[in-house]
Parts: structure tokens; sequence; C-alpha cells
């Protein structure tokens, strides 16, 4: 039982991560975020659904397709709802990317219709007996590809020439504007980054949890908090807020009950601001007067 | 021409049940009334204080519940069930205030979104006190046209109360907060407080819409106080105009007559309101009232100043023998980097004391921890027999220390007479309840207030400038305004971060005789950081010169201006 609580708050949380990684990103660049980030994981899923599973496509090029199509879909969300937006004071970036979430979610509904449908996984559905726990393959897989990719991430923006490119944006954007960096383009490629990590937990959880047009919502929303007690600003502190609040939740839900999941996991989050404001491993901002 | 306007409208409304005993109509608009009622709440928190909340329908839930528990299950009569829901509900808004407002931002929606999520999901798992998903049945409801009538009466009220409340101290201090933490913070307001005391009205406004759902409706259920309630709050204040008056009204109708009109279009529904939504956020970013109002109008009228009212009505210095401010041995490090170290000056309680140094030396630094905003690492600050090291900026500004920024920090959305206003009233903003009813009392002192600021601009030649926003003074002026409402306070210390930066000449002849004449009749001490060597040598009474974050030199004007040291400072070794 434990073993089995523990491997899928794993897999839980690792996609957690992934798509709070996803908040992060655009937000060093931009200061903004798609607050409807929950709308790309669902969209992930029902695009490779689609693919899949509609035309009959092999599992690869519906991969490629998916990818692509989410790229584009951050740039477009960047375009129509934040960048008008950009660097202003006002809030109106995250009600547009709300509305944008509203528009997405209901086309999809529209589309893919209300019913939630199974997605098959390209691994055996056998479970793979352990010590008498039983996991399905693809639990086992999603950790795995989630830390994957987040140190892929990281890899781009500490070791690649662009991604410390991105990385100077965050850091102080009007120096790397004087550095020749075109923000406006590093910004667009934060958003579509972002939503493509969203799309691979989409797609990667799509097998577990099934596909359906209002997915989206509670994993974008959890990962918003993973993002938060983690720091923002901070992506290892995002990953590890993320693997921990799979671990909570799977650990509640096992223990306690489902019900109870959702209190304690954003109790905690309250918890975790009062004692830490700014997350987990972020820092404070110091005051400038 | 707005009053007509309103009477109208108000006819209108209560007008309705005479005019059809449609239930369908009255219940739309019973709908548009409660929805009314928690955006003006929510207007106090989001267009006031600019803090924004994704939570609030837990609030609603919280006043809907107490309500349906106190009239089904102890029997309570409705509108002491609903009293208490109020403040059962602004009750829970303290706490959940006192945990978020310690952030900002994306945290602070955070938090919200938290608490909205865990008042749901209590409202589900407590099927003991709340009936679990199936909520509660049975309430007590009037008739629907009582219903109507009851609601649209309540919503005239909160919309009033929140007028009133904008036309009060509560009122400007909630703007100052939104429009510049720092400065509010320099005139004695606790800007954690003031946004507290926002939030606790809000989730108030928020109760009592709960409350009267419930009676409405008389069957209620966690369904109905989700996430996607919360954010259509949000919406329907900035739809309607954040911090108009009748923007939380506007929205309200137009987002729930709206989806009502679009039932026919079923699928296409909520696609099309996204996009009206978007939409709006484009062509009306000041919401449907702000785009037809154009600017807010202010919130009191400057009254035309006595003639003879003299500015310099500051305390006169006590004659205090010893120092009026004494720093002792003060250092601060940032990231291991010394910016002052082992810094001691002592300024008497009249007099122009400035602080020179080259770019870099600490001067700012030095003024930041004068003025609390900076804790130093070691050292101590004092003021007459005060610690003043280790209180936050609006406890030091209570103790008498005012001060300016270098680029000014005015409260822009005010106007000129309304920022004088936040200087003289400081921490002193009085009763909330009172604000909100506009009571006489509050009106007399309003009108006081108006008076005094009136005088204190017509003094300082800004008398033209009163009821104009902050924002549309030009750069001289806004200093000045500045020091204006710096002294409004009645410091007994004053402190200028350079207040020359940018001035003409003439400007700068002025500002000399300005300064001169505040020190001649009787007003603060004055800390100045400048770097224009005219005006310091000009009125300085004594000068402390810094380098690299030491004091190199004190002295005289004439002693400074002597001192190998700062020369060297100033051109660089010599040989």
């Amino acid at each position: 039982m434990l073993v089995q609580l523990l491997v899928t708050g794993l897999a839980l949380g690792s996609m957690y991560g992934l798509v709070a990684l996803g908040y992060h990103i655009t937000w060093v660049t931009s200061r903004t975020m798609n607050f409807a980030q929950g709308t790309a994981v669902m969209a992930g899923a029902v695009v490779a659904y689609g693919c899949h599973v509609g035309l009959g496509w092999p599992l690869l090029p519906s991969l490629a397709v998916t990818l692509a199509a989410l790229a584009a879909y951050g740039i477009a969300i960047e375009r129509i709802a934040v960048y008008p937006f950009f660097r202003t004071a006002s809030p109106a970036w995250l009600l547009s990317t709300i509305a944008c979430g509203i528009i997405a979610e209901n086309t999809a509904m529209l589309l893919f219709g209300k019913d939630a449908r199974a997605f098959p996984s390209a691994l055996t559905q056998q479970p793979i007996l352990v010590g008498g726990a039983g996991f399905y393959p693809q639990e086992l897989l999603i950790p795995v590809v989630g830390l994957c990719l987040v140190a892929g991430v990281q890899y781009f923006y500490h070791r690649t020439s662009y991604g410390k490119q991105l990385k100077a944006v965050a850091w102080n954007a009007e120096a790397a504007s004087l550095m020749g960096i075109h923000i406006p383009r590093a910004v667009m490629a934060a958003y579509a980054l972002s939503a493509v990590l969203a799309a691979v937990a989409g797609v990667l959880l799509a097998p577990i949890l099934n596909v359906a047009a209002t997915m989206g919502t509670i994993i974008g929303l959890k990962a918003f908090a993973v993002a938060i007690i983690g720091g923002l600003e901070s992506a290892p502190g995002i990953i590890v807020a993320g693997l921990a609040y799979g671990l909570v939740e799977s650990l509640v839900a096992g223990y306690l009950s489902t019900g109870a999941r959702e209190i304690v996991g954003f109790a905690l989050v309250i918890l975790v601001l009062i004692i830490r404001p700014w997350g987990l491993l972020g820092s404070r901002p110091t005051r400038r007067v | 021409m707005r009053r007509i306007g309103w009477i109208i409208l108000a006819a209108a409304v209560f007008g309705l049940p005479l005019a059809t005993a449609n239930t369908y109509y009255l219940y739309v608009g019973a709908s548009v009334g409660l929805l009314t009622i928690v955006t003006a709440g929510l207007n106090i928190l989001t267009g006031f204080t600019g803090q924004i909340s994704l939570g609030h329908a837990g609030f609603c839930a919280i006043g809907a519940y107490l309500a349906a528990i106190l009239t089904v299950g102890a029997g309570l009569h409705p509108a002491a069930a609903a009293l208490a829901a109020v403040a059962g509900a602004a009750a829970v808004g303290v706490v959940v205030a006192g945990a978020a407002l310690r952030v900002s931002g994306p945290y602070l929606a955070m938090v919200t979104i938290a608490f909205g999520i865990i008042v749901e999901g209590v409202l589900v798992e407590w099927v003991g006190l709340t009936g679990g998903p199936g909520g509660i049945f049975d309430i007590p409801k009037p008739t629907l046209a009582q219903g109507y009538l009851i609601i649209c009466a309540v919503a005239a009220c909160a919309l009033w109360l929140v007028r009133n409340l904008r036309a009060s101290p509560w009122g400007r201090a909630f703007l100052a907060v939104r429009s510049s933490e720092v400065a509010a913070e320099s005139l004695g307001l606790s800007a954690y407080f003031v946004r507290i005391v926002a939030f606790t009205i809000s989730a108030g406004f928020a109760g009592a819409s709960g409350a009267l759902f419930a009676f409405l409706n008389g069957y209620i259920s966690p369904d109905s106080f989700g996430l996607q309630t919360s954010i259509l709050y949000l919406l329907a204040l900035l739809f309607g105009g954040v911090g108009t008056v009748a923007g939380p009204l506007a929205g309200s109708l137009v987002l729930t007559v709206l989806p009502e009109l679009l039932t026919s279009l079923v699928d296409y529904r909520l696609i099309l309101y996204g996009l009206l939504l978007l939409t709006s956020i484009y062509w009306l970013p000041a919401g449907l009232v702000g785009a037809l109002a154009g600017r807010r109008a202010a919130g009191f009228a400057a009254a035309p100043a006595p003639p003879a009212a003299a500015p310099s009505d500051a305390p006169a210095a006590e004659g205090q023998p010893g120092a009026l401010l004494e720093v002792a041995g003060v250092g601060i490090a940032f990231g291991g980097v010394a910016a002052l170290a082992e810094v001691s000056v002592q300024v008497p309680a009249t007099g122009i004391h400035a602080i020179i140094g080259p770019n870099g030396a600490g001067k700012t630094t030095l003024l930041n921890i004068l003025s609390g905003f900076y804790s130093p690492g070691s050292g101590t600050v004092r003021l007459g027999r005060e610690a003043v090291s280790g209180r936050p900026p609006y406890a030091v500004a209570r103790l008498g220390i005012a001060r300016t920024f270098q680029t000014a920090q005015l409260f822009g959305d005010l106007t000129v007479a309304e920022n004088v206003a936040v200087g003289i009233a400081g921490r002193r903003l009085g009763n909330v309840l009172g604000a909100m009813l506009g009571a006489p009392a509050v009106r007399r002192r309003e009108r006081r207030l108006a008076e005094e600021s009136g005088a204190l601009l017509a003094a300082a030649g800004l008398a033209e400038w009163a009821d104009r926003p902050a924002d549309a003074l030009p750069a001289g002026s806004r200093r000045r305004l500045e020091i204006v409402r710096a002294l409004a306070t009645r410091p007994t210390l004053l402190l200028l971060d350079e207040p020359a930066a940018g001035l003409g000449p003439t400007e700068i002849r002025e500002l000399i005789a300005e300064l001169s004449a505040l020190r001649d009749h009787g007003g603060p001490a004055i800390i100045l950081v400048e770097h224009h060597m005219d005006l310091v040598m000009a009125i300085s009474d004594r000068i402390t010169v810094l380098d690299y974050g030491r004091v190199i030199a004190e002295g005289s004007p004439g002693e400074v201006r002597r001192h190998p040291g700062v020369i060297e400072a100033y051109l660089g070794a010599a040989g």
C-alpha cells in the first residue's frame, strides 16, 4: 500500500512540478504567466488523442504534432493575452489569460464532447508486481520522463547560449535588452516552452486520468500552488515542492480520504506561505526605496 | 445630472415588481443585486487598495451557510442570522487577511484561491453541519418580490457605503497604499493594516451577499461557491470599472444578464462569454463606467483657503538642550558589501544639516535607515528618547520623522489636495464604520481636512492645482507637493532626499528661500541629502561628509569646504 502510494505520489508530483515549471519560466522572463496553464495540459492530451486515437496515427508523429501545436498555442496566448499588457502594473494579463482559458476549454468541449475518454497507453497494461504491490508501467514512466525533462530544461537555461540569454532577461530585462537580446521574442519562446511542458504532462497523464475538456483545471491549479510554495523564482524549489505535494496528496488520499486531499493540500500551501512568504527556496525581494 | 441618473435608476429598479410579476425577471434582477453587493465590497479591496482576491466565493459561502444554519438549525430570525453571517464572514476575513496580505501579487492570489478551495472542501466533507454535497434545504424564504426588493435595497446601500468610504480618510489611505506603499508608510500608515481593513470589509460584503442568496433560493449547496464564482466576481468588477462607484453595478448587470441572453446558443455560450471578456479587457481597460465617465471625481473639493493661515504651524522645537537625532555607530551591509560603517551623527532640534558625499557614499542608505526602511546591522538611531532603529517605517513616521524621496512619490490617483490630506490625517483614520455611514463627525472632520490642506497648498503656491490629480503636476511642483505633504504630518525632523534634483536655477533659488523660511519660522529640523553644492553651502548650518560609507568630515560649510579629505574625495587624490 505505502509503496504504491509513494509511486503514485511521485508520478503526479513530478507532473505538477513540470507544469509548475511552465509558470516559473514565463514569470522570470516577463513577470506574467498564463493563469489558464491548465488548458495547455488539457490541449496536449486532447490533440494527442485526436491524432493517435481519432486519426489513428502512430504515437511518435502524434507526439510531434502535439508538441508543435502546443508551442503554437503558447505563442498565441502570449500574443493575444499577455503581450498587450506586458510590464504594465495592471492585472489585465491575469484576466485576459483566464478569458483565453475559458475560450480554449469550451472550444475543446465543443470539438471533443463532454465525456472523458480513455487514452491507450503505449506501454503494457499488465501491472508489474514488485513485493506484493502492482505498478502500471505508465506510473513508473511518468516521474522518469518528468525529471529528465526538468533536467533538460535546467541544462538549457544554464548551459546553452540561448538559455543563458533567456536567463539574462530574467535577471535584468533592461540590461539584457541593451546587450542585444530581443525581449519580445524571448517572452514568446518562454510561453511556447511553458505550453510544451504542460502538453507533455497532459500526454503522460492521459492514460491514467482519461482525456476530458475539463481535465486541466485542477492540474493547473495544483501546479500553480506548487510554483508558489516552491518559490516562483526558484526552479529547484518548484521541483521539490511538486514532488512533496504529490506525495502528501497521495498519502492523504490513501490513509485519510480523497475528500480530505484538497483540504489538506491547500491548507499546507497557506501554512508554507505563512512561514516562508516567498516560497520554500525563493528569496525575499529587497525593498526598493 | 449624476444624481438624476441615480434617481431614475432607483425608480426603475424598485418599480420593476409593480410592472411585472414575471418571476424570471425578478430572479435575474435579484441575482444582479447579489453580484453587485459582492463586487462593491471587492471594489474596496481590488479597486482601492489594488489587491486581488480569487477566494471571495469562500466568504459568500460562509455567509450563506451561517445564515442557513442559524435559521434552520438554531431557529434565529432571518435578519439576525444575516447580521451574524456578515460578522462571521468579516471575522474569517480578518484571519485570512492576516495570512494572505503578508504576500502580494501571484502569492496573494494563491492564498485566496487556497482559502476558497478549503472552504468548498469543508462544505462537502462536514456533512453533519453543512449537509455535504446535497447542501441545506428549506431555508425560510420571503416571496420573490420581497426578496428582490430587499436585495436591491441592500445593494443600493452597499454602493452608498462604498461611496462614503472612498470620500473619507480611509478611502484616501486605501488609494495611497496602492499608489505608493513607501510614501504611505513614510506618512505613518501601515500598509499591511490598511489592507487588512479593506480585505475584512470586502469579506463582510461577500458574507451579506451569501446570506441573501440563501434566503432568496431557500436552498444552498457547495456548487454555488467554487473558484469559477470567485473569478466571476473579479471579472464583473473589472468589466464594470474597477475603483469607480457604479462599476460594480454595471459589471454585475452585464455579466448576469448577458449569459441569460445567450442561453439559446447553448454550446457556443461560454466561448462567446470568453471572447467578450477578452475584447472588453482590450477596449475597456477602465471598465464600462470608467470608459463612460472619464476620470473619477475628486474625493473632496479643496475649500477656499482662509487668507492668513501660516503654513509654519509645525510644533516649535521644544528647545531640547541635547541632540534631537542621535546616530551612533551605524553600519549596514548588503550582500557582504558594507554600505555604511561606524556612522555617527548628531542633529540638533533646529536648523539644516546636510549630508553630502560622492555617488555611492551611502547617503540615501543613511536616510533609509533614519526613516525605518532599512534596519541597521549595527549601531543605534535615537530620536529624543525613542529608539528609531528596529521600527518599521510607519512607526518611525509616527515618532515625528517625515521624508521625501529621490523621485517624488506622489499618490497619482488622488488629487493634490487629497495628497496633503493623507499627510495631515496620517495614522488618525477614525472609525471605519462611521466613515462608511458618512457620520456627521466624519463629515465635519472632512471639511476641516479640506480647509487645512487648502491652506497648506495656498501657502505653497499650489492652490490652483488643488483639485487636479497629482499625476498632472509638472515636475518642479511634484517635489514641492511632496514636501508640503511631509510637513503636513507636523514632523520634528524632515528628511529631504535630493530635493534639487532636476530643478532649474530659478527653482533652486526658490527652494533655498523656502527652506530658509521654514528654518527661520520654527519649522522642523531638516536633514538634507543633496548634490547641488550651491544649495548646500547656502543654507546648511552643518554638513556631514560621507565617503565609502564612512564619515570623513563634519563641520560648518566653511570648514567642510576647506577640509583636505573632502577635496580629495570629490576631486580625487591630488598628487
